[in-house]
């Protein structure tokens, strides 16, 4: 319990001997105290984000967080200070910071989801997985957006922290709140940089020291005061100081030191780039692993079984986040002899209707008058061709064995299969580039494609024709096709991360429109009426697809006869039989195109992936131009080009006079404090006795001389503090050593003794006091 | 206690750290693993070159010169030196305190921090109600590692002295003591020629007595010159002998106090005093002559050093046979609580 000035007594150490009440008026700077428990506190905010951050390989402004986090780190602690500025503080930081989150939500949205987009990323290729639950980054500089989500989380740890540490130095909760979300890159074996090691390690250990030292805090025993000794313990007499800067910045200074030789030692004997050469691993990590990969994809659902488990794409349905489920086990088990380095698909759904908004397709054999392409003409044509001697002609056998799916996959152009879903042996005939020849149109039954293959939704044409528009003007049905796949692959990015069609959005004009980029589903989609718009007969398909680097890496099976699976031509002479095992990795989607020559078609429409680029400006350059009001440059396309600069610049601008009216309102707030303690005091001094008054005055004169004075703080009685003030004066007019006792007398009447001074005593002092000191 | 929860919290931390390690085999839970390790013994090392290294010395600081006044604050300064690095956020000095004159003593502990290359001084204010010879002696100290885990003890026997002067009481001592002991003629006396002196009878005027030797009253009452018979003492010095009596320590004090102010007040008149207290140790008188205040002050320092005796009679006991020559002299000694200042004549 915190004394009273008033209830302070001497403390009797034995008969005669008293321990001086004056031991409790000697002082300690609070606030430098403060400063340190502010440092500790930058350290541990600042440091965990920068050792997620870092880990995880993520851009932002450093300089500015490191600036704002320690700036906020220190003025947090700071209002600790005293009780009033510690509720009134907290309230108006807590105003202001709620109005700028407001303010710049968008961004730090954006910011946090950007975190957690590239955290699932790095979580995806940890998992060897495809996660499309990816969140819309309404803004795309994560540059910017991921600062001001540091900024964000750094100021609420500023916050938060300063009440454990600044408080009790709860270093165990520190540790938790900060070191928490950093397990997840460690658990993806991903490590930071050693300044945010020694950071987070520095703070926690300055933080245990000093909690260890148990002089730390004020607050906790005497309450908000500067003093700098307490007594403690009942039975035993002891006198124990409350804190000390100087020992706090030595021990401070030894912790740090102490971190930084262990991690810079640690670092030169055992790198994190080869910490873990030869590490197994661990078996109870691995068996983490599937229930965090599920959770990633599948999110908690995912231990339910409520998604879809077909393997590979056969859905028709787009958009949504988790319509197939990615575990990468393996779904099917092909096998057959290489004939040329093109991509094979394994067709599982031909879509034809497209249903906007619902967004997705109707199966084919579910739509009225179409045709079964399974029935495939194509593929009597090219047997045809193959058993005439057509020289470019060949068969192939291939063998699926369907480990996951329910659905019959099988390659372009199968002629016959068993019935078995499980074991399929397919008899098929590819068209190798150099097979030219013309398909027969009397193996179609009927029409070789139907009005339903060449229709368009109302809801879509609009979206469809922007594009059509910027296409040029294709003649044939060749160029058509190719200069979409041209169009795309300039202005359309493939992205995994396209982010969730939004609610009672259609998903082709989301994507023509507003996304401008997305992965095989988006593009195929979007081709589909493209095409059927400029009269080209058009299907969705999806299924799987298998590149030639996996055939590479397929395993040959021995014993096999190259003549059993294959016959005619080849590009690739004579190979062994290899077994791929496709996963959910190999599902694609893409366009069928209908032409004379080679009637129904796999088109590949999906654009190479790319490196997204950012377009990141450096973040003083757009500080700079957010100062600069020089207005407008004329140039309208430049004008519209920098439009979302602008926006942004807007927004830092107004976050520099956020920050700015949060100095300004903390000066005006210590401002109004001082003023209010002035007040206050006025007030006293008015009601006071003559006794009272003189003593105030007398007070208030050392106190002002006390701060630019260290020695004259060791003075702390009347006597040696005017012996003091006093020693250097030098006068023939008075003798100042009686002047002094006299003042002296009247300052120990005043403030020792029940008789009032007089008004002659009270402007003696005070007069005296005016010349001399 | 305290001491046995840090050490079981810590094992606990790093037992999470280790299985955090086992678990992940994260770079930065080696790290944590090494500084776990090492913290400790780091800590344990540089408190034992601590330990090894500091020193204490104790020092006095008076308000009023080298002396300290009773009931008012003195000061003792303990500086711990540390010559090493190192710095420790708590160091308990175990400190007795005592009053070597009167008897007393008592123990205090301080808790202070050791800065690195400096140590720490620690300025303890003092309020002596009873005068005499303060002691202050850092009998221990108690080293914390950094990490709080033990105290390291290395004994000290660093001691620091504070003589404590009694107060003066200026306005009793003129009133008292003079009431007391029957010297107002004295005073009255002092008043005139400052010259102290003593009635020794009084007679019957026989021709060539001086005027003013007659005391005008009793020869108007009887009808007859009546003189006072006066015997200087100016020139042979006025004795003030105090006993050391510890009986009580109230009456001692009161001794001690009147004493001093007695023979503060006779030295401001000018007036040559000799101060006399019977040494026990000695088994013979400590005769100091006093002609200022500061004489004054070093012949209490001086006496702070005898040892008290229980005998309230002891000093005046020995007079007649250690100083058959002195006639008379001022006894100060103390009954029922207060001082007595008594003109005592020898033998």
């Amino acid at each position: 319990m915190a004394k009273n000035k008033d209830t302070i007594k001497d403390l009797s150490l034995c008969e005669g001997i008293k321990l001086s009440k004056s031991i409790y008026e000697t002082k300690e700077n609070r606030l430098l105290t403060l400063l340190i428990k502010g440092f500790i506190v930058y350290l541990l905010a600042m440091g965990s984000i920068g050792f997620y951050l870092s880990a995880l390989y993520i851009e932002y402004n450093q300089v500015l967080c490191h600036v704002v986090i320690f700036v906020m780190a220190i003025f947090s602690a700071m209002l600790y200070y005293r009780l009033l500025t510690e509720n009134a503080g907290y309230l108006v930081v807590l105003f202001l910071f709620m109005v700028l989150v407001y303010k710049f939500r968008t961004y730090i949205n954006s910011g946090f989801y950007a975190i957690v987009n590239i955290t699932t990323d790095s979580a995806a290729q940890f998992f060897n997985i495809d996660i499309q639950r990816l969140y819309v980054e309404q803004i795309e500089n994560r540059y910017v957006t991921v600062t001001f989500a540091v900024l964000f989380i750094g100021i609420v740890l500023d916050i938060f922290l300063n009440v454990y540490i600044s408080r009790r130095m709860q270093y165990v909760t520190a540790i938790f709140a900060v070191m928490g979300l950093n397990m997840i890159p460690l658990y993806l074996v991903a490590e930071p940089d050693a300044m945010y090691t020694i950071m987070v390690l520095g703070g926690m250990a300055m933080a245990y020291v000093f909690k260890s030292g148990r002089h730390y805090s004020p607050q906790v025993s005497i309450k908000r005061d500067d003093v700098k000794f307490k007594e403690k313990g009942k039975k035993k007499k002891e006198i124990a100081y409350v804190y000390d800067i100087k020992a706090m910045i030595n021990a401070g200074i030894i912790a740090l030191a102490f971190v930084i030789a262990v991690v810079a030692s640690v670092n030169a004997f055992k790198p994190k780039d080869t910490f873990n050469v030869g590490y197994k691993g661990n078996k109870y990590k691995e068996l983490t692993m599937a229930a965090v990969s599920t959770i990633l994809m599948d999110g908690l659902s995912g231990f339910f079984k409520m998604s879809e488990d077909v393997g590979g794409l056969e859905s028709g349905r787009l958009g949504q986040v988790s319509t197939i489920r990615l575990d990468y086990e393996t779904d099917l088990v092909v096998q057959f002899t290489p004939y040329n380095t093109e991509r094979i698909y394994l067709k599982g759904f031909t879509g034809v209707k497209y249903n906007p908004y619902a967004n997705n397709w109707t199966r084919m054999g579910e739509v009225k008058d179409t045709v079964d392409s399974f029935s495939c003409p194509e593929a009597e044509s090219l047997k045809y061709a193959y058993e005439d001697g057509y020289p470019y002609a060949s068969m192939a056998i291939m063998k699926i064995d369907n480990v996951e799916s329910d659905v019959v996959y099988r390659p372009y152009y199968f002629y016959s299969a068993d019935t078995n879903k499980r074991f399929l042996d397919i008899t098929y005939y590819p068209r190798l580039a150099d097979n030219t020849y013309f398909i027969k149109g009397e193996f179609y039954e009927g029409n070789a494609y139907t009005e339903a293959d060449l229709y368009v939704p109302e809801a879509n044409i609009e979206a469809v024709d922007m594009i059509i528009d910027q296409l040029g003007d294709p003649i044939t049905d060749e160029d058509i096709v190719q200069s979409l796949i041209d169009f795309y692959q300039e202005n359309y990015p493939y992205t995994i991360k396209p982010g969730k069609t939004p609610y009672r959005k259609d998903f082709v004009n989301d994507f023509l429109v507003e996304k401008k980029k997305g992965y095989c589903s988006y593009f195929a989609s979007a081709a589909v009426l493209i095409y059927r718009r400029m009269g080209i007969p058009a299907r969705y398909v999806e299924g799987y697809a298998i590149d030639i680097d996996q055939i590479y890496n397929g395993t040959p099976i021995e014993g096999a006869e190259f003549e059993n699976y294959y016959s005619g031509y080849t590009e690739l002479g004579e190979t062994a039989l290899v077994s791929v095992e496709v996963t959910d990795a190999d599902a694609h989607a893409w366009v069928e195109v209908f032409n004379m020559q080679y009637g129904w078609h796999p088109v590949e429409v999906t654009p190479y992936a790319t490196l997204e680029e950012d377009d990141q400006e450096d973040f003083w350059d757009m500080f700079a131009d957010m100062m600069d009001d020089s207005g407008d440059t004329g140039d309208d396309a430049v004008e519209n080009a920098m439009g979302v600069n602008k926006v942004v610049n807007k927004l830092v601008k107004n976050a520099v006079y956020g920050v700015g009216a949060i100095i300004l309102i903390a000066i005006l707030g210590l401002l109004g404090i001082k003023l209010f303690v002035y007040g206050k005091n006025l007030l006293l001094f008015i009601k006071a006795d003559i006794n009272d008054r003189l003593v105030f005055k007398y007070q208030s004169i050392i106190k002002k001389l006390r701060k630019r004075d260290k020695e004259l703080r060791e003075k702390l009685n009347y006597r040696e503090q005017l012996q003091y003030l006093t020693k250097d004066i030098v006068t023939e007019q008075e003798d100042i050593e009686k002047s002094r006792e006299k003042v002296l007398a009247i300052l120990e009447k005043a403030g020792f003794s029940q008789d009032m001074i007089s008004e002659t005593e009270y402007k003696y002092v005070t007069d005296w006091c005016k010349e001399h000191l | 206690m305290e001491n046995i929860f840090r050490a079981v919290g810590y094992a606990i931390l790093l037992a999470i750290n280790i299985i955090g390690y086992w678990f992940l085999h994260s770079h930065f839970h080696f790290i944590v693993l090494v500084i776990m390790v090492l913290a400790p013994v780091f800590s344990a090392l540089t408190a034992l070159h601590l330990r090894s290294k500091i020193t204490a010395q104790v020092s006095s600081d008076c308000l009023k010169g080298e002396y300290g006044v009773q009931n008012q604050e003195s000061f003792f300064t303990i500086k711990l030196n540390n010559p090493t690095w190192w710095t420790s956020l708590d160091v308990k000095l175990l400190v007795e305190m005592g009053n070597e004159f009167f008897g007393t003593s008592g123990s205090l502990t301080f808790s202070v921090p050791v800065y690195s290359k400096k140590g720490y001084e620690l300025k303890v204010p003092l309020v002596a109600d009873l005068p005499g010879r303060l002691t202050l002696t850092v009998k221990r100290v108690k080293i914390k590692d950094l990490m709080g885990f033990f105290f390291l003890k290395k004994n000290m026997d660093s001691k620091g002295e504070l003589i404590v002067l009694p107060e003066l009481i200026k306005q009793e001592i003129s009133d008292k003591t003079y009431f007391e002991s029957g010297m107002l003629e004295s005073e009255e006396s002092s008043k005139k020629g400052n010259d102290f002196s003593d009635v020794q009878e009084i007679r019957e005027y026989i021709p060539g007595d001086k005027l003013m030797s007659i005391h005008w009253k009793l020869s108007a009452k009887r009808d007859i010159l009546m003189v006072k018979d006066r015997v200087s003492m100016s020139d042979k010095q006025l004795v003030v002998v105090p006993e050391l009596c510890n009986a009580s320590h109230y009456e001692l004090n009161t001794i001690l106090v009147t004493t001093y102010s007695l023979i503060h007040t006779l030295v401001k008149d000018k007036l040559n005093v000799r101060l006399m207290y019977w040494s026990k140790n000695r088994f013979e008188y400590e005769d100091v002559r006093i002609d200022y205040v500061e004489a004054l002050d070093a012949a209490f320092a001086k006496m702070f050093y005898e040892e008290c005796y229980k005998n309230m009679d002891e000093a005046s006991s020995h007079m007649a046979l250690v100083h058959p020559e002195m006639k008379s002299y001022l006894h100060v000694s103390a009954s029922g609580g207060s001082a007595m200042v008594i003109v005592r004549e020898n033998g």
